[in-house]
């Protein structure tokens, strides 16, 4: 009740940007990286440069965009409010971003001072944000499949990071602990306990919405997360305590379930009463073509051993679900949120007297479409990278460097329409409001 | 005991509909039936506010005494979408399909939160606070809905 009270006040508009922002930053650094490394960062999933690069990317990209989304998405969805949005989004952005560039650096060097300071800014940054947002959050009821969502999701995130630290913490040989299966129980947290958990939550709420599409079904949204959540803690347990003969079923039935949602969402999506399809609703498509194409090359690879064996599969599957599934999703998402909230605030600014432009004015249509399809040159180089290194290595360094320096410019460009459009409502309203004096 | 909540929630949804018929038709640039469709939806989209504002709200300010709580948040944004409504009538009677769009756009945006705040949180209070005048209520909330 108390936190409804004041459900109108959404955080400043630096709160969100200032993650939204950072994100294409390190997706920058991580083409950066690619080019710099060259062709061997492919020779396997476990080199320090993949690794760098899935941590730059999840860490770094995906990490920012959901802390800057659920900031400004709780007060909508719970009428949660976070007590000062401003200081809580300064020390969170900034202890994350540090924290990755530091993981990323520990996992090029091998440094174990380099991996123990990004485990305690990301883990004290995730953390704070949990104390500030759970505060939030905490007495309102989960009535809806969304906020349950949000809360589950950060569960697998706190559990992805608790073993990412503990690896972090390990990695150097000191606590004995059997670090590949460690590994695959953080990866498959990561993957599927957060980002999975949180991608459906999302599309729950934001493909019938704004995509005009039947909902999904209730006894799939409301049973969905969780039946992914019990299979994987089933699955951590079997595959810690070495059940070999149960474990891969467990996760084959997670992939599964996994690929019901992304089949079930491009079947929604193709009943949109929507005329036009925007560039979100592409991205949403891409990526979730991208999630099913993931999760085929996954069972495929599980069954047939000749295909298994080989080591371009888990590098294919990562570069599908991170570039082609969920930094497609979050992209598309920003499209919509940022010049939204510019728009949102301008109009506040107005006080009803003064109206700002819509919100397509804010980033040029054909901005956002030619940054699309460098995202989707960016992905096909990168999966043609992975098979054929020394072909494709560098061009696909090159294109997700043009697409992200593009995403970035766009952001930009809603930044400093913003700042534009502000300065005319303030004249605007001085003269409203000097006029009645002058006529005098 | 959800009576409300869903009658409003369907209301919401026959709303989007009949947005999403307007757009269709400026899409296939078929202005005249654009035209023809909008005030459908403007007219369905006021009939909401107006139920809410003269019926739905005040019975729920008078039993919580919250006056200028969650129900004043709605109006204020009740305010910013007839604005939004009045822009995309006007770019349509010109013709104008990017201004029509944008706005359009806005307003589904604004119309959707706005919603997700009154179906998740609002309307499951006036569940609980109105149960006891439903037989009242509901007829007549119904009646301003119809127009
Ligand atoms: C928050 C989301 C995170 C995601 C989605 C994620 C994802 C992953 C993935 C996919 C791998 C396996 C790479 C492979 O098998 O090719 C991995 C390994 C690893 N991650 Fe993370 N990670 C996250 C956070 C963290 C954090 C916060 C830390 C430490 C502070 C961390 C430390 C590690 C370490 C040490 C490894 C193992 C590397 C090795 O054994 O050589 N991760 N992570
Ligand atoms: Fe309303």
């Amino acid at each position: 009740m108390q936190a409804l009270l004041s459900f109108d006040q959404a955080p400043p508009l630096a709160a969100p940007l200032r993650f939204f922002l950072t994100a294409p930053l390190f997706a920058i650094l991580a083409a950066l990286l690619l080019l710099w490394s060259g062709p061997d960062l492919f020779a396997s999933r476990w080199t320090g440069a993949a690794l760098a690069l899935t941590h730059l990317i999840t860490v770094g990209f995906m990490l920012q965009v959901m802390l800057g989304a659920m900031l400004q998405i709780l007060p909508v969805v719970a009428g949660a409010n976070i007590a000062r949005p401003q200081l809580l989004a300064t020390l969170v952005n900034a202890a994350v971003a540090t924290g990755a560039l530091l993981l990323a650096s520990g996992f090029l060097s091998y440094q174990p001072l380099l991996f123990e300071l990004a485990a305690v800014l990301i883990g004290g940054g995730v953390a704070l944000f949990i104390v500030g947002a759970g505060h939030a959050l905490y007495g309102v009821p989960s009535t809806n499949a969304t906020i349950r969502g949000l809360k589950l999701s950060l569960l697998g995130l706190t559990v992805t990071i608790c073993l990412g630290v503990l690896l972090a913490v390990a990695i150097d040989g000191s606590l004995a602990l059997p670090l590949m299966q460690l590994t695959s129980i953080h990866l498959g947290w990561g993957f599927v306990g957060w980002s999975v958990v949180l991608l459906a939550a999302v599309a729950f709420v934001v493909v019938p919405m704004f995509q005009m599409t039947p909902a999904y079904p209730e006894w799939f949204a409301g049973r969905f997360s969780w039946t992914l959540l019990t299979l994987l803690v089933l699955w951590s347990v079997a595959d810690s305590a070495g059940w070999q003969c149960l474990s891969p079923w467990l996760a084959a039935a997670a992939v599964l379930a996994i690929a019901a949602f992304a089949a079930l969402t491009l079947q929604l999506q193709s009943r949109s009463k929507r005329a036009r399809f925007d560039a979100t609703q592409h991205y949403w498509r891409l990526a979730m073509l991208s999630t099913l194409a993931a999760c085929a090359l996954w069972l495929a690879a599980s069954s047939w051993p000749s295909l298994g064996e080989r080591s371009e599969w888990p590098l294919l599957c990562g570069v599908l679900a991170l570039f082609g599934g969920f930094m497609s999703v979050m992209i598309g998402m920003l499209y919509k949120i940022v010049p939204f909230l510019v728009w949102s605030h301008l109009q506040n600014l107005g006080r009803g007297r003064v109206f700002p432009p819509n919100m397509n004015k804010v980033i040029a249509g054909h901005q956002l479409n030619r940054q699309m399809q460098a995202h989707f040159v960016a992905l096909a180089l990168l999966l043609a990278a992975v098979l054929w290194p020394e072909w494709f290595t560098y061009p696909a360094g090159l294109a997700l460097l043009a697409a992200n320096a593009w995403l970035l410019r766009n952001l930009l460009a809603a930044i400093t329409f913003y700042r534009q459009q502000r300065l005319t409502i303030e004249e605007t309203l001085t003269h409203v409001s000097a006029a009645p004096a002058e006529a005098r | 005991m959800h009576e409300i909540s869903e009658l409003m929630t369907k209301d919401h949804r026959s709303c989007d509909d009949f947005l999403a018929v307007v757009e269709k038709a400026v899409t296939d640039q078929n202005w005249q039936l654009a035209q023809a469709e909008f005030p459908r939806f403007r007219d369905a989209l006021l009939n909401h506010f107006e139920a809410e504002e003269s019926i739905l709200f005040p019975l729920f300010e008078k039993r919580t005494g919250m006056y200028q709580g969650p129900t004043q948040v709605m109006r204020g944004e009740h305010v910013q979408m007839r604005q939004l409504l009045a822009a995309a009538e006007a770019a349509l009677a010109e013709r104008e399909a990017d201004d029509y769009n944008g706005n359009a756009e806005t307003l589904l945006i604004m119309m959707q939160q706005h919603n997700v705040k009154e179906e998740n949180i609002l309307y499951p209070m006036c569940d609980q606070q109105l149960a006891d005048q439903l037989d009242a209520l509901l007829p007549e909330l119904q009646k301003q809905l119809a127009g």
